[in-house]
């Protein structure tokens, strides 16, 4: 068991400091003057002394130079009640001296005396900002959106966040919340997870006994949300036949609940999203037109993850560090396990990253400080399947060229004569081609 | 560093020594609860606190006081 020295004039806190030491697993003596502190250290060895600045006889550092005097080498660390004495220390003390600053906790002493660096310690490593309290990235198409953000931000126009799933419609919703509304509530609602019975008492509200069930009045989103931010996803897995109801609040900010006679002003800014394709709204039977003009005043497109690659990393920090946070471990990601994140296919998203990191964390040893990565991102709905012949711009003809020599040889089990054929070109200038690819294995 | 100030910082000093005792009564208290620890030393720790936070008081009146001199 490791040896402790407390020394420490506040003969209350020694008596609390010690108890607190032996419950975390060491011995501990006590000395309340640099003459005990002497004495003990005569006496017996210690791993650790935890050491008070201002002694009665005299300063702390005065115990540190009779140490080394004397050849002792435990771990001391300095009690102080001054966080500026960080810079005099630095040019004192040695790599077996540290401080921590009153007043303690217990975690500052269990990481002094397991000698890791406590939270504080951790915190000010950087961390990725969080733009608007919650959006994470410095990449160019993030930097566009944070700059969408502000303008609209400034006026009350309703805005229609597009993207695909996973994208994080909803964070940037409370981004916009939160610089106009952030005393105000924010309701959110999902118009896909509402029957068609429903939706017009989720929306508007309904009185009391105004359809079987209804056992009490309710107030609808729109009325609670105030006067702050009324966040409606899926807004296109509406039925369309409820979206005239959706037109004339928005028209006239005045709902009149379900069973209800009286109209009541609305004055929220409401916030839609969607994760169809500009083209889908346009073509099929989704949203009126009518509506997507009033919700789309300010229509916002948030990047696909993998439009900003270059934010995995700013992502992975932050969602390692959230869930160290949360389970009191103290992960790590290294270099090479950033560059297999920010190279893998994420069609869901910043919500699949997160999803992963989560299954790692999981999965890791906590007894280790590092993460441990699976082999594979297994998700059905990745798009490096072989039978997808996905053109990307920027692709180079070469790329596209090795591609379809390789899914051509696959499909016909390797026969270079068959793939040829296939190809239109001779078996030579496949060969040809394949021996130029001289990385290229079948 | 003008003797004033030097007072200032001394009362601030001993304003810290109170404040240390109630946030280590705390974890104290902590640890019992999570623990099979002997109960009483909560009440012997909220005591504790109690009369630091008497102290405390004392040590901010000390440094008002000073600098209204």
């Amino acid at each position: 068991m490791l040896q402790v020295l407390l020394v420490d004039d506040d003969t209350e806190f020694t008596e609390v400091g010690s108890q607190i030491i032996e419950f975390l697993g060491y011995d501990v003596a006590i000395a309340t003057s640099l003459k005990e502190a002497k004495q003990w250290l005569q006496s017996q060895s210690f791993d650790h002394v935890l050491l008070d600045f201002m002694l009665p006889d005299g300063s702390g550092l005065h115990l540190i130079d009779y140490l080394k005097q004397n050849n002792f080498t435990p771990y001391v660390t300095l009690i102080t009640g001054h966080p500026s004495v960080k810079g005099m220390l630095a040019g004192l003390c040695g790599p077996k001296v540290d401080y921590i600053v009153k007043p303690l906790q217990r975690e500052d002493i269990e990481a002094t005396l397991s000698r890791k660096k406590s939270k504080t310690t951790k915190n000010k490593r950087k961390q990725p900002t969080l733009h608007f309290g919650c959006l994470v990235g410095e990449s160019p198409p993030m930097l566009e959106l944070y700059s969408m953000i502000e303008r609209v931000a400034k006026t009350s126009a309703n805005v229609m966040l597009m993207g695909e799933s996973g994208v994080g419609k909803e964070v940037v919703a409370n981004a916009i919340h939160n610089i106009t509304h952030n005393d105000k509530p924010m309701i959110a609602t999902n118009c896909g997870a509402l029957s068609k019975e429903l939706i017009s008492s989720e929306l508007f509200g309904h009185e009391k006994g105004s359809f079987t069930g209804a056992i009490a009045r309710k107030e609808g989103v729109f009325v609670r949300a105030g006067n702050g931010t009324l966040f409606l996803d899926e807004i296109t897995e509406m039925p369309l036949d409820m979206q005239p109801n959706l037109l004339r609040v928005l028209e006239n900010k005045k709902v009149i609940p379900v069973g209800g006679t009286q109209e009541i002003t609305v004055n929220c800014r409401v916030v839609s999203a969607t994760n169809r394709k500009m083209t889908e709204l346009a073509q099929g039977d989704i949203i009126r037109e009518d509506i997507y003009y009033r919700l789309a005043v300010f229509p916002i497109h948030i990047p696909s993850l993998n439009e900003r690659k270059e934010d995995i990393p700013l992502l992975a920090d932050v969602f390692l560090q959230q869930l160290n946070q949360e389970n009191n471990t103290e992960f790590t990601w290294n270099e090479e396990q950033l560059t297999v994140l920010k190279n893998n296919d994420w069609p869901g998203n910043v919500r699949e990253l997160r999803h992963a990191i989560h299954r790692a964390f999981i999965m890791s040893d906590p007894k280790s400080q590092e993460i441990q990565l699976p082999n594979t991102f297994i998700s059905p709905f990745s798009s490096t399947d072989n039978n997808s012949s996905a053109i990307a711009p920027g692709q180079t003809i070469e790329d596209l060229e090795k591609e379809l020599i390789r899914v051509t040889l696959d499909k016909v089990d390797g026969n270079k004569t068959q793939a040829a054929e296939m190809l239109g070109i001779s078996t030579k200038t496949l060969y040809n081609r394949l021996h130029a690819y001289d990385d290229f294995t079948v | 560093m003008d003797i004033k100030t030097n007072d200032i910082n001394t009362l601030i000093h001993n304003t810290r020594g109170p404040l240390n005792r109630i946030s280590m009564q705390a974890e104290l208290i902590k640890m019992v609860l999570e623990s099979d620890m002997p109960k009483e030393k909560v009440l012997a720790a909220a005591d504790k606190i109690i009369a630091a936070c008497q102290d405390c008081s004392n040590s901010l009146q000390d440094i008002s006081n000073s600098v209204q001199e």
